[in-house]
């Protein structure tokens, strides 16, 4: 049965177990070594990596709210993958809190000192602050578990059978996905200014909560997409698994990278055109010194490429074959944070430091761990 | 065997069912040569009658290409060749705000392309079709379902195909004037 | 177990009962019969008289120049932007309808599609008046929209995205006609072998380019839709987007925000829809078509409505804390000054017609009551309207020094073009169904329920 899909425990599973416990060691091993080497480098790197982490966990919450408003028979095989992977949200929150303890090493707005040499920080404070902040990280965190836990304790008694499936009983998901969404949106909005917008605090942009929002979704699908490849080959996926499923995925997928990368231009002509002292040194900062690659290398590799490749029909409907682009978009989901996350730190030599990418992998492959044990 | 005084037979049937099968009979029984009208599109029966094009998307990626190249090309050639000005100390080849116009013609020249091949790949306009002589073919456009065996098959003889159509569960069978 | 319920099926799109042949004979004899409600005639008349309108005030124009409209220093965009983006906003539900439905394999396009895409080109019609006036000398406007080799060489000034909006709408105007007319040539092929009269053979007929159904035709056919369609999604979103590049490109505060692009298209969504519903509704009452358009399209459309306006409601709630957070003087200025300004009356007539009135469409009994849901519908398309106003007038009245501060009001014959654009909406609208199926008759053909091949023998 497709309910059960992920919840026996099949060899890929505790291969795909055993791999993110060996990288996720790996990556942290890599990073405690750091952190006692470069001690500055280790909050930035644990906040591209709770980033990413936070990406694939939110995103799978908001694929599975969507799919209980929208049907359709993409969320019918996807829907266990999401839950798996929004049932991690309670891992995000722990590795949130090394970041609200150590604010003041990552946003300049936790510094005392710095707030009152700088006009423009004292104007910013009754928001950028560190009680407000943290309150609203609690908020953040709360309002997104409340909605996961109730979302999967429902699903799982539906499985159990304790609940008949009937339109009525349904409903009650709907009853929480649709203010559920709204919230997601608007408080990963605020929450994108607090943990991501603000490292700059001068600069702002209104569409970067959107950008933020469509990069989780996309990972959600990739996440999908290569789980779906992964388990394809087993029953009970392989009775249900058919083309067209992979194929739908592979258009949503499509229909993301396309948004990620309108909302990101349209962000990058309206602020290179207006050229204003507050909002242009984001790009400046980005389109010198090494970064420049970096940018030009996420225009490809985010958009131009698999834009390109997903285009393809046979590509889209072949499980694998998806699953090997899907993969590449996560990478690209980790650069794209580096690539927010990292200028604001190392101004200059070498653009992204090692620990930038082995943190974030390791605490993804944990992630990927739990994601693999969590289909209890 | 072709028959010069004949463009082909024509037979009719009420349903969509009754049509893929009489096609997938008359392909069984060797015709080569068939073509099928029905009121609104039916993938399967242009599977039956074993036809396929792919040709149009092909047309639509050139004219793709086109717009791009010569929106861009536009652009480029008037703002950084013949007549560069500074407008607001943007470089003269301003590619960010280069990208809608470039985008806009893309569209433009693949739309275009899309519906001028559509219609020339299909030889329309047409105004005159043999078919159009069989008086009841105006209900192909309203609720009946037509397969035509043309007369340049190999295997069509009017007598035996039309009987050979009979046999299909066909409303009706008629010969098709050229 | 299944995950998900398989005992729910959703009413279906067609009221049963339909066969191939009454589908086409109902729709097909709105066209020939040559009848037509009396609604029709009221219509067509007062829709004509006010057309007669925008006549008197465009002739005055070209006599007189701008002068004879509000605009002035420091607000010189008017009502011609407003309208201009007002109507293409409203034009954008059609394309969504006919292009990202039919990818997304929504059935219930299939009913509303062509009404709706007669609706954008009108509605675009309607928008290309302003650009074409607004500089009151319309002869002079080609050599610097136009690309040709001039006898001044001089050519547009492509960084401009007033520029970009040439080339947008004209493409989508192009593009939704050639999709239009593509839906249309089945259709007309069909009324072509329906027509009584010679002359309507004959006219029929031309535009039918010969179609005769055949499946050959058919694959290329649905090949050249799909493709068009896959290129009208992105269209559509970058034509509003051009539209707010003409905001967003420049430094006024209050336009000059990377918010712009994804809110205004949600906006444009938003009160197309409002739009669509506003027509569907008394249409299907007046030619009872309460068969093909159901409670479900209106409780489909009422639901994409609310959608887009929580997400125009998001612009506007991004727009106010970046407004704050922003620490920049004129941009928090810009956003008291719409609150609590001169014009703060539009500002919370906007907040409760955009933000406010389309809550009441999370009540099932609201979404499937047509008579609330236009009333819904109504308020959304003047608060757009508003929300438009709010945009250009508010950013412009308080220029930066405050020497250069002043008001704005729109002068009768501002107000005579705007309400006359609505009778050439209304009047073209018309028209239309009477002449052409207002309904994609091969269309519904695929909603019979005998149209499902079956037992199909593999392929």
């Amino acid at each position: 049965m497709a309910t059960q899909g992920l919840t026996t425990d099949l060899p890929v599973l505790g291969r795909l177990r055993r791999q993110g416990l060996m990288v996720g060691a790996a990556g942290l091993i890599l990073g405690a070594i750091g952190a006692f080497a470069q001690p500055d480098q280790f909050m930035p790197a644990w906040l591209i990596g709770f980033t990413f982490c936070l990406g694939l966990s939110l995103g799978c919450l908001a694929m599975l709210m969507i799919q209980h408003m929208s049907g359709g028979r993409w969320g019918l095989v996807a829907r266990r993958v999401f839950e798996a992977g929004s049932r991690l949200l309670p891992y995000c929150l722990l590795l949130y809190i090394p970041i609200g303890v150590m604010l003041p090493k990552l946003y300049i707005w936790a510094r005392p000192a710095a707030v009152q040499a700088d006009h423009i920080l004292v104007l910013k404070q009754p928001y950028l602050n560190v009680p407000f902040a943290l309150v609203r990280a609690a908020i953040y965190f709360g309002v997104w578990i409340f909605c996961m836990w109730h979302l999967n304790r429902w699903s799982v008694r539906q499985d159990r059978g304790e609940v008949a499936v009937t339109p009525a009983d349904m409903r009650r998901f709907r009853v929480i996905s649709a203010p559920g969404l709204l919230a997601y949106v608007i408080l990963m909005t605020f929450a994108s200014v607090d943990w991501l917008m603000s490292l700059d605090p001068r600069w702002y942009s209104t569409i970067f909560g959107f950008i933020v929002v469509v990069g989780q979704g996309l990972a959600a699908l990739s996440l999908a997409a290569v789980s779906l490849a992964l388990l394809a080959p087993y029953d009970p996926l392989a009775r249900y698994l058919k083309p067209v499923h992979v194929h739908d995925i592979g258009k949503l997928t499509l229909a993301f990278v396309m948004l990620w990368a309108y909302m990101s231009f349209s962000q990058f002509l309206i602020i290179w055109a207006g050229n204003l002292p507050e909002e242009i040194p984001f790009y400046l900062v980005r389109m010198r010194s090494g970064w420049q690659y970096v940018s030009l290398l996420l225009a490809l590799g985010h958009f131009a490429l698999p834009f390109c490749l997903l285009l393809s029909r046979d590509l889209k409907r072949h499980p694998r074959l998806l699953a090997r682009v899907a993969l590449f978009i996560l990478a690209m989901r980790l650069l794209d944070l580096i690539w927010i996350v990292a200028p604001n730190f190392n101004q200059n030599g070498f653009p992204i430091h090692w620990m930038d990418v082995s943190i974030p992998v390791g605490l993804a492959g944990v992630w990927v761990f739990l994601f693999a044990a969590a289909g209890h | 065997m072709a028959d010069p005084a004949l463009h082909g037979v024509l037979a009719e049937f009420d349903n969509p069912t009754s049509l893929l099968n009489a096609a997938h009979k008359a392909r069984e029984a060797g015709y080569r040569d068939l073509d099928a009208f029905t009121p609104y599109p039916i993938e399967e029966i242009s599977d039956a009658i074993g036809f396929h094009d792919r040709r149009l998307s092909k047309i639509v990626l050139g004219g793709g290409l086109a717009g791009m190249l010569a929106g861009y090309g536009l652009q480029y050639w008037v703002h950084a060749v013949t007549y560069p000005i500074n407008v607001a100390g943007k470089p003269p080849n301003s590619w960010p705000q280069f990208v809608p116009v470039t985008f806009e013609l893309t569209i433009l020249f693949s739309a275009l392309a899309a519906v001028i091949g559509m219609i020339v790949l299909n030889g329309l306009p047409m105004p005159y079709h043999p078919v159009f002589n069989v008086p009841r073919f105006s209900n192909a456009s309203r609720d009946r379902f037509f397969l035509l065996v043309e007369a340049t098959d190999p295997k069509f003889d009017r007598k035996q195909t039309m009987d050979f159509l009979k046999t299909l569960q066909a409303r009706e069978v008629s010969e098709v004037e050229p | 177990m299944d995950p998900k319920p398989a005992t729910y099926e959703p009413p279906p799109l067609i009221a049963p009962g339909h066969s191939f042949a009454s589908v086409t004979d109902k729709i097909a004899a709105i066209v020939l019969s040559g009848r037509q409600p009396m609604g029709w005639f009221i219509g067509v008349t007062i829709g004509f008289a006010i057309t007669m309108v925008l006549m008197g005030a465009l002739t005055y124009l070209l006599i007189k120049g701008t002068g004879i409209w509000g605009i002035n220093i420091p607000v010189g965009w008017g009502f011609a932007i407003i309208n201009f983006v007002w109507w293409i906003g409203i034009g954008h539900a059609g394309t969504l309808i006919s292009a990202i439905l039919l990818l997304l394999k929504q059935g219930w396009r299939t009913s509303i599609n062509r009404f709706a895409e007669a609706m954008t080109l009108f509605a675009v019609m309607c928008a290309g008046v302003f650009p074409l006036i607004h500089t009151g000398r319309p002869w002079l406007a080609a050599y610097w929209l136009f690309p040709y080799p001039s006898s001044m060489s001089i050519w547009p000034q492509f960084r401009s995205p007033l520029i970009w909006d040439v080339f947008a709408v004209s493409t989508y105007f192009t593009v939704s006609l050639l999709f239009w007319y593509v839906g249309l040539i089945p259709d007309l092929a069909t009324l072509r072998d329906r027509a009584k009269r010679r002359s309507l053979q004959i006219i029929y007929g031309v535009f039918a380019l010969g179609w005769r159904g055949s499946v050959k035709h058919w694959d290329r056919y649905e090949q050249a839709y799909l493709l068009l369609a896959g290129l009208a999604t992105p269209l559509v979103l970058s034509v509003h987007t051009v539209v707010s590049f003409d905001f967003a490109i420049g430094i006024v505060p209050g336009w000059h925000t990377t918010i712009f692009p994804p809110y205004f298209v949600a906006g444009a969504i938003y009160d197309g829809f409002a739009m669509v519903l506003t027509l569907a509704i008394p249409l299907r009452w007046m030619y009872g078509l309460q068969d093909f358009i159901t409670l479900r399209h209106l409780e489909n459309m009422a639901k994409v409505t609310l959608v887009t306006g929580l997400i125009v409601g998001y612009g506007y709630l991004m727009e106010a804390f970046f407004g704050w957070y922003s620490a920049n003087t004129y941009e928090g200025f810009m956003i008291w000054n719409r609150m609590t300004g001169p014009y703060w009356p539009m500002y919370w007539v906007l907040v409760f017609c955009n933000i406010i009135t389309p809550q009441w469409l999370w009540f099932r009994r609201v979404r499937t009551t047509p008579g609330l849901l236009f009333c819904v519908a109504m308020v959304v398309n003047i608060g757009m309207w508003l929300e438009r106003f709010v945009i250009v007038v508010t950013s412009l009245h308080r220029d930066f020094l405050p020497s250069a501060w002043g008001m704005y009001h729109g002068t009768i014959w501002d107000w005579a073009t705007f309400i006359g654009t609505l009778g050439l909406f209304v009047t073209l609208f018309f028209l239309f169904i009477r002449v052409l199926p207002m309904i994609s008759i091969f269309e519904m053909r695929t909603l019979v329920p005998e149209a499902k091949v079956q037992g199909a023998e593999g392929h």
